[in-house]
């Protein structure tokens, strides 16, 4: 292929050509028109006459000039030009394609996939096979394997399937891989690249090198991925860091805070300084707004690392402190200690009590407290009833109140979890014989189980609880000697928090310690319902895809360890997203594993470095030649006028032909693509009429023959049962809601390709919601035997549902409810005989309704009709009986599908008669 | 629509004489712009106008004297009228082929010109009082009311395609009024002009011309096809034999003028875009003039 600039040829030798353009010129001026046809009847007077100079008249400039367009047009037409020319693949042997799916691929996704494409183009051109390899492994425990040497139709296919995987990549096993294969003559590779260093790139490029020559395509540095970390919980503000890979100019990336619906509550900028890599992006958000933020993520950025995702750390309590009057002296009031020990994680307000009350606020902190007035008491009461967390301390005026004796003893008291004793203890002091206590433990009843036990701290001097049975069960924290040092019980949906010491340091050391912050943040957090979440681990509740959106939780996840401090690597075993159970979410992000960004810059030479293909190569030629066909209908009407061929009425008719034939070689066939309708039309146009549902395998013939069975099924229905079906709609996995149907018909044939995963996952969940899946093998004598049956249906089921979990199955037997759900039936042919059908077996995996139906018979087959009421397809062996009983397998499937299995209860019937004694 | 019974001859050649107004309105409106008249015949014969008075012979009736004239002598006078007779005129049109052409569609063909100017003479003779007949179609010469439209229809039917007309059918002594292009040899039309003539038989030639024939207004490169098979001539630059052409074309003319002057016939050139009464006035003053021998 010969370029030139912006165009290439795909055969160049044709332009020669061209060189004869000045001939034709020569030639087209020295032949004289064609002559003007007139009759005339004095010809006779005519004849023999010459005149004396014979110039004959010539062709019109602009006609000729006309002609020797159309003539280059021709030649450039047939010479095959093609713009934005891809080049040529060397070697003899196959095309390696190595892939780059990790997380930041999806940075610049469509650009790679375009250039995935113009390469197998390329490939297509030259003839060769394509080997694709992706570098981040699928699933737990997997290593990229390479596939065989693809045809590009298949090679096609699988690149249009590849989507980013939400992990890093395994660059150094995809060098084993490479090492691994043995090729016949010397193959191109060409390694489509996320533009990110990773350990291992090196050696797989050399790699890859040593196979024939590598190429490298690599997005702008612009493009390749920056990523957003996690904000710092304990900072009071949300400061997002974000980092960029390749220290360029300046550049300000906006990052966006995103509730948990995904609405956009606020934005904020971080400007990267030139050459620097790092930057911040600062909210500035009110409490309730900055509460509301689950996730940050960097606008228009589509990948994993670019979506942070917050969880319940990063929410920030409002904690009140009634103020009783300023204190002159700061170290010595309780309320200092408290608002340092909680300001790294909560907003802290100070009013009086009777304003604290009347605001929002997940605890209230009263230090050392004597009496409350009953005024007081009454409103507090209900507002820990109504759910709010009340944190009391002890000290000398609660001791002073209990020697009194007007604090309550004997019962609880709804603003004291334990009952008091009347005197204090003191330890350590220099009347006693005792050391100052230590803290012994905290027992895993509460919310402070697994705090480490400080070292360091000492309690001299405290309150006592009353023993009782029920203290055991309140003690949250406990000196050594077995005393509780917090006490706290539930009140209504609030709770009752004591810690018997002070909250500054004339008591205990207590509140000079880490332990404090600790203890209060853990109650911080009773206030919203958290509860403790124990040594279980958590499952995957919505996970991160490679294009940074969130979606529920499917595939291989593995659950989270229930530590938060052990978490492990991020993979195909634990994708980053939010993981727990019920309310409790504890967020696993990439983006702090994967931080020290860096560009991939260290590769071998002799590399050649490419940016992706933005435009295809199109080719033009038969645009030209088009257009010299227009051009050539152009010449015709104006040879044909000067020729004076014409008439007057002929000439109108003959331009508006001209005309419509020029516009109708110049205006392109413009593709009628298929709109894709809203989810939401097609999910209401679905489920507000019983539909009967098919999916699509894309295979035209077999969903024609499906669509119309199912059609005339449910007509079949509408005549003979109460279900009025309306027509069935097909329903394609990957992009349609599917749980608005019932029933959903698959109809398994050898040229479907296969599942993507987001099918797989929709169909999985089809079948966890409790819709049916019928499926029909279409084969006779096929059946999903036990041993693993090598037919092609069996194949292909096997091959098409390796995502879905099809559960344990069984055959349906003679007593199955199946069989007489509505007909009665013993064998359910279709338009064959002889396979068999099996059913989930319901008694292993505890449902009611079989979720799967898998049958061999073609039933779909011997149901349709066409629109003539003519049938499509003839039944074997034969009979219109055959075809009655088709339809009846139909009814029962349907009615098996909406009804469930009422029909079973058939077996009772006996023992409820005998029981009427009849 | 249904009808009674089927229509009758005379209905139907009434509905066929309805469909031929345009031509013969045309032809009474040409003609109903020059004066007619009968005219004498400078012989003696039956009529009113007085001609002469001759001497009383023993074989004239006693009735036939002229008592006034007689007695203005001692001798016996009758007297003589003149001969106011009906002349028959023989009107022929060329229909061949080269005829029906026209240059611009906004002229009439020469053929419907030809038509048009036969019938107004027609017209122009019955309101003489003269008996008219179109040559070789058969019909004896007649004045009636419905001869018009009679020759109108046999004028619409077609007729002789050929190039001049035959010579039978003319009595001696009749009149034969030609219209045509005669654009072929002159000695041709010499020759049957002398048929004509040498049975006593006067006429008129009318040439009928389309003014491309005369400027030839053509450019280019052209092709001139016959139209009754001669063949085509390939001009070059068309423009150029302008010249040459008219050349031939006065040549040509003048032989046949001289032809018909020969035999004492007149020639009436007409073009189609000049108006049909300039030329019928010239032909109607012509067969006034020439009362017969």
């Amino acid at each position: 292929m010969w370029s030139l600039g912006a165009f290439a040829f795909a055969n160049p030798w044709v332009l020669v050509a061209l060189a004869a353009l000045p001939a034709l010129w020569w030639l087209l001026r020295a032949t004289p028109p064609a002559a003007q046809r007139v009759s005339f009847p004095a010809v006779r007077l005519l004849l023999g006459l010459t005149p004396r100079e014979e110039t004959a008249a010539r062709t019109p400039w602009w006609l000729l000039a006309l002609r020797l367009l159309i003539a280059a047009l021709l030649i450039t037409g047939l010479a095959g030009p093609v713009m934005h020319p891809a080049g040529t693949i060397h070697g003899s042997g196959p095309l390696v394609m190595v892939v780059d799916d990790g997380w930041g691929a999806g940075a610049a996704w469509p650009d790679t996939q375009r250039s995935m494409r113009a390469w197998l183009d390329r490939a297509e051109r030259a003839g060769k096979r394509v080997v694709l390899l992706t570098t981040a492994p699928d699933r737990p425990n997997a290593f990229p394997a390479p596939t065989r040497p693809l045809r590009v139709a298949n090679a096609r296919e699988r690149v249009n399937a590849l989507t980013p995987h939400p992990w890093p990549r395994d660059l150094d096993a995809a060098a084993e891989a490479v090492a691994g294969l043995e090729l016949a003559g010397s193959a191109t590779a060409v390694w489509f690249t996320d533009g990110l260093a990773a350990p291992g790139a090196r050696q797989l490029a050399e790699r890859l090198q040593r196979l024939g020559g590598l190429t490298a395509v690599h997005p702008a540095a612009a493009r390749t991925a920056a990523i957003a970390l996690p904000p710092d919980p304990a900072t009071p503000e949300l400061a997002v860091p974000v980092r960029r890979a390749a220290a360029g100019g300046e550049w300000t990336a906006t990052v966006e805070a995103l509730d948990a619906e995904g609405r956009v509550v606020g934005t904020a900028t971080a400007t990267f300084a030139p050459d620097q890599k790092a930057a911040e992006a600062a909210f500035d958000l009110p409490l309730s707004l900055r509460n509301r933020v689950a996730r940050v993520r960097l606008a228009k950025a589509r990948h994993a690392g670019a979506v942070a995702l917050l969880d319940e750390r990063w929410s920030r309590r409002r904690v009140g402190l009634p103020s009783a009057g300023d204190d002159g002296r700061p170290l010595l009031s309780p309320d200092y200690y408290l608002a340092r020990a909680f300001s790294p994680f909560a907003e802290i307000a100070r009013a009086p009590l009777d304003e604290l009350l009347a605001r929002e606020l997940s605890l209230l902190a009263l230090a050392d407290r004597g009496t409350i007035p009953d005024a007081r008491r009454e409103t507090l009461t209900q507002w820990v009833r109504d759910g709010g967390v009340l944190v009391r301390f002890a000290g000398p005026r609660m001791a002073a109140a209990l020697r009194e004796g007007t604090t309550a003893q004997r019962d609880a008291s709804p603003l004291l979890p334990v009952p008091l004793r009347r005197g204090g203890r003191e330890l350590g002091g220099a009347m006693s014989w005792d050391d100052p206590a230590r803290i012994g433990g905290f027992p895993a009843v509460g919310p402070l189980a697994g705090l480490p036990v400080p070292e360091g701290v000492r309690v001299h001097k405290q309150v006592l609880a009353q023993p009782g049975p029920e203290l055991d069960a309140h003690t949250w924290a406990r000196l050594e000697d077995g005393t509780p040092l917090v006490t706290g019980a539930e009140r209504g949906d609030g709770w009752v928090v004591l810690v018997h010491t002070t909250a500054e340091a004339s008591w205990s050391d207590l509140a000079l310690s880490g332990t404090f912050v600790r203890i209060l943040r853990r109650l911080t957090q009773l206030g919203a319902g958290v509860s403790d979440t124990g040594d279980r681990p958590l499952p995957p509740q919505r996970l991160l895809d490679g294009f940074g959106e969130l979606m529920a939780a499917g595939g291989a996840a593995r659950a989270l360890p229930a530590d938060p401090d052990a978490a492990p690597a991020v993979g195909p075993a634990h994708p980053p997203g939010l993981y727990g159970r019920g309310g409790e979410r504890r967020a696993h992000n990439l983006a702090p594993r994967v931080a020290d960004l860096a560009p991939l810059t260290d590769l071998p030479g002799g590399v050649t470095v490419q940016a992706p293909d933005s435009r295809p190569e199109t080719p033009i030629g038969p645009w030209l030649l088009a257009a010299a066909l227009a051009l050539w209908l152009v010449d015709l009407g104006l040879a044909l006028a000067l020729r004076g061929m014409l008439r007057a009425r002929g000439a109108a008719t003959a331009a508006v032909v001209l005309a419509a034939a020029v516009v109708g070689a110049a205006v392109p066939v413009s593709q009628a693509r298929a709109q894709d309708g809203d989810a939401d039309a097609f999910a209401r146009k679905a489920a507000l009429a019983t539909r009967l549902a098919y999916v699509e395998t894309g295979v035209a013939r077999v969903d024609r023959t499906t669509r119309a069975g199912l059609a005339e099924l449910s007509r079949v229905l509408g005549r003979r049962t109460s279900v009025e079906p309306e027509p069935p709609m097909a329903a394609d996995p990957a992009s349609d809601p599917l749980v608005v149907f019932p029933m959903l018909y698959w109809a398994i044939t050898p040229e479907q390709p296969t599942l993507s995963a987001r099918a797989a996952e929709n169909l999985t969940r089809f079948l966890r919601s409790g819709g049916t899946l019928v499926i029909d093998l279409r084969e006779a004598g096929a059946g999903h035997g036990a041993t693993a049956d090598g037919t092609r249906g069996n194949e292909t089921l096997r091959r098409l549902t390796r995502e879905i979990p099809i559960p344990p199955l069984r055959r349906v037997g003679a007593e199955h409810v199946l069989t007489k759900t509505f007909y009665l039936l013993d064998t359910f042919p279709g338009r064959t005989t002889g396979g068999e059908v099996w059913v989930e077996n319901t008694e292993l995996t505890g449902g009611e309704v079989a979720s799967v139906i898998i049958g061999a018979n073609d039933w779909a087959g011997a149901w349709a009709v066409d629109d003539a009421g003519n049938r499509m397809h003839a039944v074997v062996p034969g009979g219109s009986r055959q075809r009655e009983m088709a339809y009846r397998v139909g009814v029962n499937l349907v009615m098996y599908a909406l009804t469930g299995t009422y029909k079973a209860d058939q077996v009772h019937v006996p023992a409820i008669l005998e029981r009427l004694g009849q | 629509m249904s009808q009674a019974s089927p229509p009758t001859p005379r209905q139907r050649a009434e509905r066929a004489t309805t469909g031929l107004p345009p031509l013969l309105l045309a032809a009474e409106r040409v003609a109903s712009t020059v004066a007619q008249g009968v005219h004498g015949r400078r012989r003696v014969g039956p009529g009113e106008t007085f001609w002469q008075y001759r001497e009383y012979t023993a074989s004239d009736p006693a009735s036939s004297i002229d008592w006034r004239r007689s007695a203005r002598s001692d001798r016996l006078f009758v007297r003589q009228t003149e001969w106011e007779a009906a002349q028959s005129v023989w009107l022929w049109r060329d229909g061949s082929p080269s005829m029906a052409w026209r240059s611009r569609p906004e002229l009439p063909t020469k053929r419907e010109r030809a038509e048009l100017l036969v019938l107004a003479l027609m017209s122009l003779m019955i309101r003489a009082g003269e008996r008219v007949t179109l040559l070789g179609s058969g019909a004896a010469p007649s004045a009636d009311r419905e001869t018009l439209a009679r020759m109108a229809l046999l004028l619409e039917r077609g007729g002789g395609t050929d190039d001049l007309p035959e010579t039978r059918g003319v009595p001696r002594h009749g009149q034969v009024v030609l219209v045509g292009d005669f654009l072929a040899e002159p000695e041709t039309v010499l020759e049957r002009v002398r048929a004509f003539a040498g049975r006593a038989v006067g006429g008129q030639l009318v040439q009928v011309l389309d003014p491309a024939e005369e400027d030839l207004p053509y450019r280019g490169r052209v092709r001139f096809q016959g139209l009754e098979g001669e063949g085509s001539w390939l001009a070059p630059r068309a423009e150029s034999l302008r010249s040459a052409y008219d050349t031939r074309m006065t040549a040509h003319r003048e032989g046949l003028t001289a032809a018909a002057q020969r035999v004492g016939w007149q020639v009436t050139r007409h073009r189609t875009d000049c108006a049909p009464e300039t030329a019928l006035l010239a032909l109607h003053a012509a067969l006034a003039a020439r009362p017969g021998r």
